[in-house]
């Protein structure tokens, strides 16, 4: 599965300079070097065309309902980002799902994470692959089944039972990103820690945590993008309970209003400071 | 798992006790939540599920003021919901069958199927009797409306609005005008010509083409139609199936022609011009959507209240202005005319209200059983690509 | 709370693992595995009338048609999701590398920028896609003049492979980058000085050790990729369905639960088989990044 455009595998796993490449890279032909360079700015184009798009036509002013072709510029979209308010609505209920399902995703991922870091029990292999599993089956085979299951149950869709699909897919992805996070660590600090007196739930807040810290919040950011992102499992799962993508694909049958670009943009905004933020504030030094 | 780690295992109380303890209540919170889009306080009293862009907006609020569902909540004291989740009549089914089928009630208590979907609630049984006697504004409904075929009785559906479906197309694209349902055939618009989703608009009007009726409708005879259908979707004639969205591919010029609803068309040539709405020579679709109280609703009669509120043709005028489809009720011609401006253009309109040569070159469909049904949906769904 | 027990009986518990693992475990089991379960008895039911509840009855006619009725719409998902995985490929690895190597100090940034897209609805960059690549844009009316008037990009093949590629860059680029990023890059200097070419190096060295990253990215695009439904829906026509669409419709449209699931378990057992194949030699550690 693995959602649609979610959010990838990590990005905070990467350090810079980790292993001494930087200046590494000498060898190649400059002429070689340059063509890569343009290739590398072509991509970035082309992963970026459709986000100028997005940005571009916040700022249309459409003659018909759908917000596809230019007509003029306005900034009234942006003097009224909330106009649409099925779609406010809608973009509300994809952050509340979001923020639950990932904190009950967090907090369980990560204890599975740190149980396959730190233990070696019977069954551990089979759990591996069983997190595995969750990620390498389609989602709509995850949507239809868990349809299956709540259907047979007689259980109403609607928001529990979106979020509950949100947990299923983001446990697995938590897990697995945050016990990558946890494989260099030292557990015999925890030792030191106890044996300098401190209590278990003292060594695990003032150790433990912080050590796997990093990985729980890059396990959260991507979470959170795979969860406002799901289209299809949510799609099966969601009853009379739109939320934003869903919202989006159910106006199109007659609008495409340029809220729908405004939203988006705000979204992309934040993400793209938050990014420049915490590779800004990640440079020198990291764990 | 390369890292072997120390073997004091110093967090086993607390990894148990956070295991059990901290996340069960996680769970029933995330279980135990409302199900409900967004409960406000106290349930309303009509709840209408209808489909998008179906209603009068002023300043493009569902309950702005001088609106229809302002007026109503003012006159009536009622509390109205209106959403506009109803996107497609087989997704809508599909989605509260569940429900219905073991006797569980929705949540609107109000919906908008189509004539023929309408049908299939009340064959099921999953249709409440309507209230009509709260409803005395009933006797201004068009006569063609009443006791359809699909509710012979009239006791189970009423009228929301109604519309043509005919072939709509961009002149530029074109560079000709379109007349028949063979021109969307023209190997010069190969790749694009849209078809409906609607399975009935689509076929009904490829039918007609080919001189087959739609009064009593079964698979044998319409499987010439199917066919043609089949092979330009073959041939790659026909570009794609959409519901309303086809507006949009009709606006960027990504079909030359398709096959369209009369409002939407009304609506789209007011700010492009190009954009035309025919009634092919062989004759067009007339269908209705209607308003249903799905089984086991509440406060029905504030439904009917609500039914008899909207059959005021002042108040179906003010719809009729802003959605531009045929309007069931009769008197909003005159009510539009009253109203000047933009809507007074309407009343003139042949696609609003249609003369008798207009109509006689409109057929509806007739009922099509269970068994039909499932035949002509599989070999649609086959052609289009479900 | 428990953690002020004696921390003696703590260190010598066996079951800290597994009440750690079983919060995450158990819902997986009730939210992942059981319906599985219920779907696999849903493709052996059959409905009694069209509108009713099915009830299971071994009914493998299900799978038959599966396969009798619908081959043709799988070997049509694999290719796609196949080819958008090749073209992944030729994309991402470049400019992976290229941030590996030449990204210096803006690595993070670099990388971080591949992911930016991916915060934006995929439906709503679908959408946009959908506007750019319009029938009467500039390019495309461009292109038109070249290659006959029929040409189009928007309801064709390549629309939807470029949207499925476009989608899932991201799993391809990531995991790539993640392996290279491991390797010592000293190395390649080491078989330059040993008198290697760049290139030589480069397939001797470099690709060897980042192929476990090109697998990964292989598993995360063609999977996603090979049960999508909404790039055939807003890019393709009706001659571009995907196996997906065809399970979302009988579904969420047609109520056909049975053939739905039927269809669904086999696009499962399926990618399954193939994830099994990729682990038995590469091992799960590669996805997990």
């Amino acid at each position: 599965m693995m959602a649609e455009g979610a959010a990838p595998p990590v990005f905070a796993e990467a350090e810079p300079g980790r292993r001494g490449s930087d200046k590494a890279v000498r060898a190649g032909s400059p002429w070689g070097r340059r063509l890569l360079t343009a290739f590398a700015v072509c991509v970035y184009i082309y992963l970026f065309l459709p986000l100028i798009n997005i940005v571009v036509f916040t700022f249309n002013s459409p003659k018909g309902r759908y917000n596809l072709s230019w007509d003029g510029f306005t900034l009234d979209n942006w003097l009224n980002p909330f106009a649409d308010k099925e779609l406010t609505d809608a973009f509300g209920r994809s952050l509340q799902v979001a923020v639950v399902s990932i904190t009950i995703a967090l907090v369980m991922g990560s204890l599975i994470a740190i149980a396959l870091a730190r233990y070696r029990f019977t069954g551990s292999k089979v759990t591996e692959v069983f997190l595995v599993l969750p990620l390498t089956t389609p989602e709509i085979v995850l949507g239809a089944s868990l349809y299956q299951l709540f259907l047979g149950r007689n259980v109403t869709l609607g928001r529990s039972t979106v979020v509950i699909a949100h947990v299923m897919f983001c446990v697995s992805f938590v897990a697995l990103t945050v016990k990558a996070r946890v494989r260099g660590f030292d557990w015999s600090l925890e030792d030191a820690a106890m044996d300098l007196g401190a209590s278990p739930m003292r060594t695990f807040w003032k150790v433990t945590f912080p050590l796997i810290l990093p990985g729980i919040m890059a396990a959260a950011l991507l979470s959170f993008a795979l969860s406002m992102d799901d289209y299809i499992i949510t799609d099966f799962t969601k009853g009379e309970f739109a939320t934003f993508p869903i919202q989006v694909n159910n106006a199109f049958r007659v609008s495409f209003p340029p809220q729908v670009n405004v939203l988006a943009t705000i979204v992309l905004v934040v993400s793209v400071l938050l990014l420049v933020l915490s590779s800004a504030r990640r440079r020198p030094g990291t764990v | 798992m390369t890292n072997r780690v120390s073997r004091r295992r110093f967090m086993t109380g607390t990894g148990a006790a956070v295991g059990g303890l901290v996340i069960a209540p996680g769970i029933l919170a995330a279980c135990g939540g409302g199900d409900s889009a967004d409960g406000g306080s106290g349930g309303p009293d009509v709840y209408f599920d209808n489909w998008t862009l179906y209603i009068d907006k002023p300043d493009g609020k569902l309950y702005g003021k001088g609106g229809t569902l302002d007026e109503f909540q003012t006159a009536s004291g009622k509390k109205v919901k209106y959403v506009e989740g109803y996107n497609d009549n087989n997704e809508y089914f599909a989605k509260v069958q569940p429900l219905l089928s073991t006797g569980k009630p929705i949540a609107p208590n109000v919906i908008a199927p189509t004539f023929w979907m309408a049908g299939r609630y009340i064959t099921l049984g999953w249709a409440e009797k309507l209230p009509l006697s709260k409803v005395p504004n009933a006797k201004n409904l068009l006569t063609s409306l009443q006791k359809p075929p699909a509710d012979p009785t009239g006791e189970y559906s009423l009228p929301w609005q109604s519309g043509m479906a005919g072939i709509a197309y961009n002149q530029k694209v074109t560079g000709r005008p379109i007349t028949k349902v063979e021109d969307l055939w023209d190997p010069a618009f190969k790749g694009k010509i849209g078809m409906l989703t609607e399975m009935r608009d689509t076929i009904g009007l490829i039918a007609m083409a080919q001189g087959i009726d739609l009064d009593k409708p079964t698979y044998d005879k319409f499987v010439p139609a199917f066919d043609v259908l089949q092979e330009q979707v073959d041939k790659g004639q026909v570009r794609q199936f959409t519901g309303n969205d086809y507006v949009d591919d009709l606006e960027q010029g990504n079909y030359a022609a398709c096959i369209g609803w009369s409002g939407d068309v009304v609506q789209l040539s007011r700010s492009n011009p190009d954009i035309k709405f025919v009634i092919p020579e062989s004759g067009g679709t007339l269908w209705f959507d209607t308003m249903i109280v799905p089984k086991g609703a509440s406060n029905v009669d504030a439904v009917g209240e609500w039914m008899n509120f909207v059959y005021d043709p002042a108040n179906a005028a003010r719809i009729t202005a802003e959605v531009q489809y045929i309007s069931p009720v009769q008197g909003v011609q005159d009510e539009l005319r009253k109203l000047g401006g933009d809507a007074a253009t309407l009343a003139d309109s042949q696609l609003l209200f249609p003369d008798a040569t207009t109509l006689a070159n409109l057929q509806s469909w007739g009922n099509l059983d269970e068994e039909q049904e499932q035949k002509f949906d599989e070999r649609f769904n086959e052609i289009s690509g479900g | 709370m428990a953690a002020d027990d004696d921390s003696k009986g703590l260190r010598t518990s066996r079951f800290a693992p597994y009440g750690l693992l079983s919060p995450g475990v158990i819902w997986l089991l009730l939210f992942f595995l059981v319906p599985v379960a219920m779907l696999l008895k849903a493709s052996l039911s059959t409905k009694p009338s069209r509108f009713a509840n099915p009830t299971f009855d071994w009914a493998w006619g299900n799978y038959s048609s599966a396969f009798s009725q619908y081959g043709g719409v799988f070997v049509r998902s694999f290719v796609y999701a196949g080819t958008a995985t090749v073209l992944a490929i030729l994309i991402g690895y470049p400019l992976a590398y290229w941030i590996a190597t030449r990204g210096g100090r803006w690595k993070n940034l670099l990388i971080g920028l591949v992911v930016v897209p991916f915060f934006t609805s995929y439906l709503i960059r679908t959408i946009a896609w959908s506007s750019i690549l319009a029938d009467q844009n500039a390019v495309v009316s461009g292109l038109r003049q070249v290659f006959g008037e029929d040409f189009r990009i928007l309801a064709t093949p390549w629309a939807v492979i470029g949207g499925l590629t476009y989608n899932f860059m991201s799993f391809m680029i990531l995991p790539i980058y993640v392996s290279l990023e491991k390797i010592d890059f000293r190395l390649t200097e080491a078989a330059a000085d040993l008198g290697s070419t760049t290139w030589g190096a480069f397939r001797k060295v470099v690709l060897p050790l980042s192929l476990p990253g090109v697998f990964a990215g292989s598993l995360l695009v063609f999977i996603p990729a090979a049960g999508d439904y909404l790039n055939a829906r807003y890019l393709g026509s009706p001659k571009t369905t995907m196996i997906g669409t065809v399970v979302q419709n009988k579904f969420l449209v047609q109520f056909d639960y049975p053939q739905a699931a039927a269809l669904s378990i086999v696009l499962m057992v399926i990618i399954t088989a193939m994830v099994l194949v990729y682990s038995k030699f590469l091992g799960t550690e590669g996805l997990a990044v």
